[in-house]
């Protein structure tokens, strides 16, 4: 008996310590689900953008590495070839790499969830594992949170799904993310999560009563955390992300963890470090942090000149005032490197050069009298003499003239040619691709709702879906429907015909415009068409037009309405003036569209008409009065530019190259009509 | 003189009718001495030589013509009078004697015992120029069995949550769960300028206040506020992140204006604790702040802050309610060192008393009595073979032969007839029981007494 006894618990000794020895696993998801880095991402996957000439997934391997990882796997979705040959040919597919990287890709992915799924259905995954993204830059040590999770684990069994792991630091610092800014409520003792919460936008939080209902009486509210975006997980999230097919991201999957924590059970726990530094590069507010940073020396032991990609010519030299030299830098009479300077091998910078906190990368070659500030430049670029950076982002083999200035948080994308003598303003974004591009074919967006994906060119379908919604909207007015039931059907259409929201729009438009005709004929006069539009249908119109993209589209259908019906160009006027009112349409799309969109001679025609200007007139001094709104911050504004796009001819370049410009520069037609 | 004392001795006990209907608050017995004198006592500690009493006429009567109620205390006491039929709240009775008071004060209730270093207190209320600074504890458990209550406690007793800063110091967010129906809300850009908070449950108010003078004169000039902890305190917590109070520069002329526009805006800038110009130039120019993280000045500007002693050991109890009232009881002896029998109790040498006991003066304890962890009332007679164990005996209580009593109340003036058995029972004041009684677990007042309620 006794000797049974001894072999049972020696059994049980063996699998406790199988556990132990299991290898720690990490999954890095090296896509980021959105297009805050377009179209910088259009080019090359976020993963791969150089921060202090590595790329940085290299840095999330190294992080993870360095806290005890044996197993990676990484998925790779958009632009997945790169990523792949990219590792390949780095030192973690080497045989000596004490960390196994297996590459999974798939085209399939779409969120964050679909991996996770993706992880459940190979069942990659035996133990505790690490989630990171593959743009965390981070040198937190992790054991000791993974440590503390294992042991709730086995105190609680299994009721701690996750450790998210978080940095103390307090508002307003510059590595804290402005979007991702997170308010938590923890239990002090047990460190459970009890409410988490984005607190973008918002002015008040509110917490429910009942989490303070767990027996604790000591509870912490904190807004000093950093969410480093690296969460220790049990082999179950994967299993929850499956279950609960509807969590996209990890802020889905902790708020629903939270909120049914009753009925499944299970909890969520955080881990806050004092030292140590850990952020995601979100955005291109993270990336200039997170760079400065970097050279500055806060992510020790991952600094620029050690090299630690152990890659041959990666090498520099440091000196003081963080003063970072790759080989054969040359840097020509009088030019001045001041502090936190990084520049790469075989960069060549002319005379008199004034660089300070910029990073400048391999290959490239700066002309004499050349300012740089706070100035990020990818390899083999080409600035000529004269030029003047100030914290902006020049990529890849982007060649800038004589005498250019780029203001704050401009961005050269890939290969860009710009100048000479030019002076772009702040936020400009100049790229190879039109912006236009963007809902056709990135597959970098799959996360905000309002935007659709996937396309129907077939004319028959969106006929189709135009009979439906005249005819519901008919019904609607005989049956007395309230709107809000209307917008419900039709978005039930929408999703029967599988129509985009642009086009639900346009044909909306179209319908309603033109119900006045089919019900009284072409005939009508002006006045009468007027009078009968629009009864009682403006609160569908609202809902569908919401953001700037959408005002313009609503014109665009207008307008080609009435192109149509020549007979009628007068009463767009009325049309434009009613929706107005209506506060359907803003008088900011109206003047933007007035401005812009003249594509041919008859719509140039219908601008002139004169109506239309002189309404527009009225419009444009109140817009200017109102105009007086803050500008976004640097990664939002992007895409409330997209609409206005004006071709700039660049000398010696074959290709168009699309300039869009922030608002006050839209205006100059309407400026020449008033005098 | 920095601080004034002042001693609110007016409540009347509501939360323990039973007790309090014959003997006012402020004159229970805990361990022999009137309640009174443990604030009293608590002052004279720390160096006041003259205190504010506030109380009713009854009270001042019975201080100052019964013996058995004589403090000995060395203060001077002020003792104003307040009517007692006029339902004069803690703010009322400030407000009542605004005239005397010339400093910041430090008000203390009645019913607090505790053993609390008050310069802790005092100390935040100067370092940090505070407008208000309070005491507060971790809750105690009370163990003893209360009499007269059936079954367990009840549970559904509402919290009051309490949000401190990182340091847990700064008093930041107050309110009681019954007014947080919908949820905890606090404003975000509270929480950017003070991004840790701790909220605690569980603690206990010790209803001890150090107040500038300004809050007094605004009280003054605020009639409607009559409690300092139901409406005051809340008020001055959430008026620290208001914005007028943020704002920097409210110079005098601003004042002015405020006064011509509303009477309302006047009242709150007086609480201001406006500070010196020195004080002011020294914040300018020294390096310390009280955050870290953003570069903006100390304390954010804010000009009205409140601050908390959470107290993490030590006793503090505050008399009012009964559990309370047996706790300290049980625990009063220990915080001074008088002897527990007094040389004027007649104590038969063939007696039982436990280390743990209190006799007062000039009792009376026959052969063979009993008493363990009990505390007997002056002028008190027990008889032989007589067992008293964990009870409280008022003074002037007669206890027949034979008698058992257990984990009971019993207040002044009451005969207990031979051989009755009584066992965590109230027992009102001059009440008569009858011999052989066997009484479990029951409150016995008088007739009238029960009319009242």
């Amino acid at each position: 008996m006794s000797s049974r006894g001894g072999k049972q618990k020696k059994g049980n000794v063996t699998s406790e310590q199988e556990e132990e020895e299991q290898p720690l696993q990490a999954v890095l998801v090296a896509d980021s689900f959105n297009r805050r880095f377009f179209p910088i991402s259009k080019d090359q996957p976020r993963a791969l953008l150089p921060l202090g000439n590595v790329a940085m997934i290299d840095y999330t391997l190294e992080f993870l590495t360095s806290t005890g990882v044996q197993e990676t796997f990484v998925f790779c979705c958009w632009m997945s070839n790169k990523i792949k040959d990219h590792l390949l040919k780095s030192k973690w597919c080497r045989p000596t790499s004490p960390n196994v990287v297996h590459i999974i890709t798939s085209d399939l992915y779409r969120s964050l969830g679909d991996v996770l799924r993706d992880v459940d259905a190979k069942n990659l995954v035996r133990n505790d594992f690490i989630l990171v993204y593959g743009d965390v830059v981070s040198n937190i040590d992790v054991s000791q949170a993974l440590q503390e999770h294992r042991h709730r684990r086995k105190v609680d069994k299994n009721i701690s799904v996750m450790t998210m792991v978080f940095k103390e630091s307090s508002p307003g610092h510059k590595s804290r993310c402005e979007e991702d800014d997170v308010i938590v409520a923890m239990d002090s003792k047990s460190k459970r999560v009890l409410h988490y919460q984005k607190t973008q936008g918002l002015k008040k939080l509110q917490f429910p009563m009942n989490i303070f209902q767990h027996g604790s009486d000591e509870f912490e509210i904190r807004h000093d955390l950093l969410d480093c975006h690296i969460s220790i997980c049990s082999p179950q999230v994967a299993e929850l992300f499956t279950d609960n097919f509807d969590y996209q991201t990890r802020n889905d999957f902790v708020r629903g963890i939270l909120v049914n924590e009753e009925i499944l059970g299970n909890q969520i726990h955080l881990y806050v470090t004092q030292d140590g530094y850990g952020a995601r590069v979100s955005n291109l507010q993270m990336y200039d942090s997170v760079s400065s940073d970097m050279v500055r020396r806060w992510v020790y032991p991952l600094t620029p000149e050690a090299n630690f990609t152990d890659q041959q010519g990666q090498g520099c030299t440091h000196s003081r005032h963080n003063v970072y030299r790759g080989a054969e830098v040359s840097l020509g009479h009088g030019s001045q490197m001041e502090e936190n300077v990084l520049i790469g091998r075989d960069t060549s910078i002319g005379a008199n050069c004034h660089i300070s906190n910029s990073v400048i990368g391999n290959n490239c070659t700066i002309g004499d009298n050349v300012v740089l500030d706070r100035a990020h430049m990818w390899n083999n670029v080409h600035i000529s003499s004269n030029v003047e950076i100030h914290q902006s982002v020049v990529c890849d083999g982007a060649v800038v003239k004589e005498a250019v200035h780029l203001n704050k948080q401009c961005v050269l994308a890939y290969n860009v040619v710009i100048g000479p003598n030019l002076s772009l303003p702040d936020g400009t974004v100049v790229s190879m691709h039109h912006p236009e591009e963007e809902e056709e074919d990135d597959d970098d967006e799959f996360l905000s709702d309002d935007q659709e994906v996937g396309h129907s060119k077939d004319k028959t379908r969106q006929k189709a879906f135009q009979l439906e919604v005249l005819g519901t909207l008919q019904r609607g007015l005989e049956e007395n429907i309230v709107c809000d039931n209307l917008v419900l059907e039709i978005n039930s259409l929408k999703y029967a015909y599988n129509i985009t929201l642009k086009e639900v729009m346009q044909i909306l438009t179209r319908v309603v415009l033109e119900y006045p005709f089919q019900q009284q004929g072409t005939q009508l006069t002006t006045l009468q068409y007027t009078g009968s539009l629009l009864p009682t249908w403006s609160p569908v119109f609202k809902n569908y037009i919401k953001r700037a993209q959408d005002h313009l589209d609503c014109l665009s259908a207008v307008e080609e309405l009435f192109l149509e019906q020549d007979t009628h160009q007068t009463a767009m006027v009325k049309v434009l003036m009613k929706m107005y009112q209506l506060e359907i349409l803003e008088e900011e799309a109206i003047l933007k569209w007035f401005s812009t969109g003249a594509t041919n001679d008859k719509s140039r025609q219908l601008r002139k008409n004169q109506g239309v200007s002189t309404t527009l007139q009225s419009l444009y001094i109140t817009a200017r009065k109102a105009l007086c709104g803050e500008r976004d911050c640097f990664p939002v504004r992007r895409t409330s530019v997209c609409g206005t796009v004006r071709p700039v001819q660049t000398p010696g370049l074959n290709t168009e190259v699309f300039l869009s410009s922030s608002a006050p520069e839209v205006y100059p037609v309407v400026e020449r009509s008033r005098g | 003189m920095e601080l004034q004392a002042v001693l609110m001795a007016a409540g009347g006990g509501s939360r323990m009718m039973d007790l309090t209907y014959n003997t006012r608050k402020p004159l229970l017995p805990v361990g022999n001495k009137p309640l009174i004198w443990y604030p009293l006592n608590l002052l004279e500690r720390v160096g006041f030589e003259e205190v504010i009493v506030i109380t009713t006429k009854e009270v001042q009567k019975m201080i100052s013509t019964d013996p058995k109620m004589k403090l000995d205390v060395k203060m001077k006491l002020d003792i104003v009078c307040i009517q007692e039929d006029a339902d004069m709240g803690t703010a009322d009775a400030l407000r009542h004697i605004q005239q005397k008071i010339k400093t910041d004060i430090l008000v203390v209730s009645c019913d607090l015992i505790t053993d609390a270093a008050l310069h802790e207190v005092v100390d935040l209320f100067r370092a940090h120029n505070a407008t208000l600074s309070m005491l507060m504890s971790k809750a105690h458990e009370f163990t003893e069995t209360v009499p007269g209550q059936k079954g367990k406690k009840k549970t559904g007793e509402q919290r009051d949550f309490v949000g401190v800063d990182g340091t847990g110091k700064r008093l930041l967010f107050m309110a009681n769960e019954a007014d947080l129906d919908k949820g905890l809300v606090i404003r975000k850009s509270i929480m950017r300028k003070l991004p840790r908070m701790h909220i605690k449950t569980g603690l206990v108010d010790a209803h001890l206040y150090c107040l500038k003078k300004s809050v007094v004169d605004f009280l003054a000039d605020n009639k409607s506020v009559s409690s300092i902890r139901g409406e005051l305190v809340p008020y001055l917590v959430r008026k620290q992140f208001s914005k007028s109070m943020t704002s920097p520069n409210v110079n005098d002329e601003a004042d002015q204006k405020l006064k011509k526009k509303d009477g309302n805006a006047n009242l709150e800038i007086q609480i201001l604790s406006r500070d010196e110009v020195l004080l002011q130039l020294t914040r300018e120019r020294s390096c310390w702040n009280d955050h870290r993280g953003d570069m903006s000045e100390a304390y954010h500007g804010v000009r009205l802050r409140c601050y908390v002693h959470i107290m993490d050991e030590g006793m503090c109890y505050r008399v009012n309610t009964l559990a309370a009232y047996i706790e300290a009881n049980r625990l009063a002896p220990k915080l001074f060192d008088e002897p527990a029998v007094h040389p004027s109790a007649a104590i038969s040498v063939r007696c039982l008393i436990g280390a743990d006991s209190i006799i007062g003066a000039s009792c009376q304890i026959s052969d063979k009595a009993s008493i363990k962890r009990s505390m007997i009332g002056a002028s008190t007679t027990v008889r032989e073979k007589v067992k008293v164990t964990n009870s409280i005996i008022m003074h002037g209580v007669t206890i027949e032969e034979g008698c058992n009593i257990q984990g009971s109340v019993i207040c002044s003036n009451t005969v207990i007839g031979r051989g009755a058995d009584i066992k965590y029972c109230l027992v009102g004041s001059a009440q008569r029981i009858e011999p052989e009684a066997e009484r479990t677990n029951e409150v016995i007042v008088g007739t009238d007494q029960l009319m009242e309620i």
